[in-house]
């Protein structure tokens, strides 16, 4: 949805300066700089699969498995699935991501601070980490049996499971 | 004659008490009816999310009939603006069950779902689904 998002913000900036030249408003050239800035900021500003991965390492995340889903799905491109071996190491390694997420946008000195949403943290069970072009799934090891997200995702999506028997 | 198109359209709404929704995860339950909308006067809408009583399930499944359980409203007959002006809707009412703490009880989910679910911070049913519209 992001890549879609900036598209469109792509091509309002374009129309809105072929406007300006039928129109003449000053004041719009410097809505779509704006515009654009936003865009880029917003890329950096987010998390990519390198330093995803060092985190990961850093907090001894246990089989770390990163999926290229971006033939298969246009919200994002990579899948990380990692586990936890408790409740707190899966709530620790969500936090471990916002706290670099934090620092990196510290250091490039964005004017907001656009943190990754992190979902599921009262549960420690599943925590997804949603960073744009990356999305980080902590499970801990029943919840990563039970959902199994490598099968659905590496063998494409046309398979029909069975019904979850209590 | 020929009616206008206009009257001859069923105005779409809410989705409120007493609204019965197809389920589209794998948990064990068919039809669920909607007790109370979460959030909203009028109602839940797309990507909302709802108390529900299952009115029909399969028989051997994670959720039996009678059972009160929470869901989030994946697909709304009643159509949703998105940012850029356009407008979604589907052709049916659909549902996927969670638990009070948002986790799917489900492990698949099936059916078109849209992207609306990743702003309202439903991206584990975007994970689990297998077609995002």
């Amino acid at each position: 949805m992001l890549a879609a998002l900036r598209n469109r913000f792509l091509n309002l900036a374009k129309s809105s300066q072929s406007w300006n030249h039928q129109l003449g408003f000053r004041g719009l050239n410097q809505t779509s700089s704006y515009l654009s800035t936003l865009t880029n900021s917003s890329d950096e500003g987010l998390l990519n699969l390198q330093e995803v991965e060092k985190v990961l390492s850093d907090v001894k995340a246990d089989n770390v498995k990163v999926i290229p889903v971006g033939e298969q799905c246009d919200w994002t491109d990579f899948m990380v699935i990692a586990t936890g071996r408790s409740t707190w190491h899966v709530r620790n390694i969500a936090r471990a991501l916002a706290y670099k997420a934090k620092q990196k946008q510290k250091e490039t000195g964005a004017q907001r601070l656009m943190l990754p949403s992190v979902q599921g943290q009262e549960t420690g069970k599943w925590v997804v980490v949603d960073s744009g072009k990356v999305i980080v799934h902590a499970l801990d090891e029943k919840a990563r049996d039970y959902y199994n997200l490598e099968n659905l995702w590496s063998s494409g999506m046309s398979h029909l499971e069975p019904v979850k028997v209590s | 004659m020929t009616c206008s198109n206009f009257l001859s359209q069923q105005q779409r709404t809410f989705i409120q008490m007493r609204t019965v929704l197809k389920v589209v995860d794998n948990s064990g339950a068919k039809k669920v009816m909607c007790i109370q909308a979460l959030k909203g006067k009028k109602g839940a809408r797309l990507g909302d999310t709802i108390v529900a009583s299952v009115k029909e399930a399969m028989p051997n499944g994670k959720v039996k009939k009678g059972k009160v359980v929470y869901g989030v409203v994946v697909r709304a007959a009643m159509q949703r603006g998105r940012c850029d002006g356009s407008e979604v809707k589907f052709d049916d009412n659909a549902v996927v069950l969670v638990d009070k703490q948002g986790q799917p009880i489900g492990t698949r989910v099936f059916g078109p779902v849209p992207h609306e679910l990743r702003k309202k911070k439903h991206v584990k049913i975007l994970t689990l689904a297998e077609h995002i519209a």
